[in-house]
């Protein structure tokens, strides 16, 4: 893969408090790259230095092998930024909010008018060009926002949750807005906190957490990492005939939790014992009513890295 | 080239569509006038001289306005956030400021001047033999204000806090300056008091075009307006970040 920006040890603090710790990572062409993490773990911090909208305390950022900061015009010519608030001229219409942020990129005359329609097409608004934004629904204002971004054609485009808070229908409008430009061979870096979206479309993840990449990869590669053991949640119609210590007598359970009538049971993965954990209940009376197997979702890698505790 | 013209265009066509600002600057403007005259005319031998001297006075308290629509247009809450794209475009920074103090100065100094075309020949008042100085001082007071007006914001990066501070500062340097009334008459200390706020010395600027048919403020005033107003120009170049708008 050919590598379109390299992010090198940046780090910024806000007076005292260090909000990125020396990260580093690589953007490849073509590729759905999207940073994941809790409030306050950095990644708009990134996002913000990625978009030359903030200076780093050290590090540097090349982009197609050069210094951003040496080609800052022509970087920022190349690059589209789909803010995390809708920065739109509500009293304009969306077609000229459009021209309007289009022509700041330096086209102009038919070449612009053609961009502004290809952009309204591709959000979907075409027939609502000549109406006022304000007069326009959330997810409508966010696929504008979007528009806004990608109408100059640029290399790589940086989202900053662009979906919070819009119904599933533009939502989804959105990710199958998203995967057209990947495969027209656009660059997205995507920022959020919704799993699903990033197991739709990602094709690579990074996983930030206070101000450190603690975790990059596929989706499968992150779950793969994490996955060495098997869950299963087992329903009794009535508990208690089993005590709790006689489950680890079976080969690669590592824990036992019993809730009322339901076992959840975590075991190595590679070891199949299903079949032993029955018979154990089964030779203990207890009448089995449901059983279901969990695999590692993206949510769980995420929430055993980061952990469960509430971020502010 | 191109893109800060694209940019003041945006920023003029934004002034023109607010309706409070239009409002402050034009009808409430001349209302104040009218108002203040028309109570004051009995401490004037003819009422003519009380809507005159209210008409040069509070035209130069509505340009020192003008600040207060220059951080409106740099950082009001809706602006602020289309403001954003136009610092994650190439244009970059200096376009994105210069438009503002520009078209705020513009949009300030026309009604300001439209104003004065009504009130003019409506109360048969005068700017004097020559109205082009008058006109013409105006200029470089409205343009430092609204370069007044985006210097603040880049220090105090909020609309609130700077518009809170210069609508105090104005207000006071005004009262002081004799705006609302004259503190001459209020002993020696009030008089030296109003002596220091450059509204006095505007006001006496003013007042000897309109009145007096004299250019002998004229220069200075000129000057040091154009001085300040290219030294906070390059306050802002210093100050302005671009972190501000995140």
């Amino acid at each position: 893969m050919e590598s379109l920006m390299t992010v090198k040890n940046l780090t910024k603090s806000f007076k005292e408090n260090t909000v990125l710790k020396h990260i580093s990572f690589e953007v490849y062409r073509g590729e759905v790259l999207c940073i994941l993490g809790p409030n306050g773990a950095g990644k708009s911090t990134t996002i913000n230095i990625l978009t030359a909208a903030l200076g780093s305390d050290s590090g540097e950022i090349l982009f197609r092998g050069n210094k951003i900061s040496k080609q800052l015009r022509a970087y920022k010519k190349t690059v589209g930024i789909v803010p995390q608030e809708i920065a739109l001229y509500e009293e304009l219409s969306a077609e000229s909010n459009l021209r309007f942020f289009t022509s700041l990129y330096g086209l102009h005359g038919s070449k612009l008018e053609e961009a502004v329609t290809q952009a309204l097409v591709f959000a979907g608004l075409d027939d609502r060009r000549k109406d006022k934004v304000k007069t326009f629904s959330g997810g409508m204002k966010r696929r504008l926002n979007i528009a806004c971004a990608i109408a100059h054609h640029p290399e790589l485009v940086i989202m900053d949750e662009p979906t919070v808070g819009i119904d599933p229908q533009s939502r989804n409008h959105i990710l199958d807005s998203i995967k057209k430009l990947r495969d027209q061979g656009m660059t997205v870096i995507y920022t959020t906190h919704y799993m699903e979206e990033v197991e739709v479309i990602s094709s690579r993840i990074i996983i930030m957490d206070h101000g450190a990449i603690i975790a990059e990869g596929t989706k499968e590669s992150l779950k793969e990492d994490i996955e060495n053991e098997k869950r299963y949640t087992i329903e009794v119609e009535e508990n208690g005939k089993i005590a709790h210590d006689e489950f680890f007598a079976i080969e690669g359970i590592k824990t036992v939790n019993i809730v009322g009538n339901t076992i959840e049971i975590a075991t190595l993965k590679g070891i199949e014992n299903l079949d032993r954990i029955i018979a154990l209940l089964c030779d203990g009376g207890e009448k089995i009513r449901n059983i279901t197997s969990e695999a590692a979702s993206l949510e769980t890698v995420f929430l055993k890295m980061t952990g469960r505790k509430l971020r502010d | 080239m191109r893109s800060f013209m694209t940019i003041f265009k945006m920023d003029m066509r934004n002034l023109c569509k607010n309706p409070v600002l239009i409002g402050f600057n034009s009808i409430f403007a001349a209302l104040l006038v009218l108002v203040m005259g028309f109570l004051s005319s009995g401490n004037y031998a003819n009422s003519k001289d009380s809507y005159q001297y209210y008409m040069v006075s509070l035209i130069i308290y509505g340009m020192l306005n003008g600040a207060m629509t220059a951080s409106n247009c740099f950082m009001e809450r809706d602006i602020k956030r289309p403001n954003l794209r136009i610092i994650h475009s190439p244009a970059g920074g200096f376009q994105i400021y210069f438009s503002k103090i520009l078209s705020s100065f513009l949009f300030d100094y026309v009604l300001h001047v439209m104003i004065l075309a009504v009130l003019c020949p409506v109360l048969n008042l005068t700017l004097g033999s020559s109205p082009i100085y008058f006109v013409l001082l105006m200029a470089p007071i409205e343009f430092a204000a609204a370069a007044l007006g985006i210097f603040f914001c880049c220090i105090f990066h909020c609309e609130e806090t700077t518009s809170t501070l210069l609508s105090t500062v104005i207000s006071l340097m005004c009262v002081l300056g004799g705006t609302f009334f004259s503190l001459d008459g209020l002993g020696s200390a009030a008089a030296f008091a109003s002596k220091i706020s450059p509204v006095k010395w505007m006001n006496n600027a003013f007042f000897s075009i309109s009145c007096d048919n004299s250019l002998i403020y004229f220069g200075p005033v000129f000057i040091i307006a154009t001085i300040l107003s290219i030294l906070l120009v390059v306050g802002c170049g210093l100050f302005f970040r671009t972190e501000d708008y995140l």
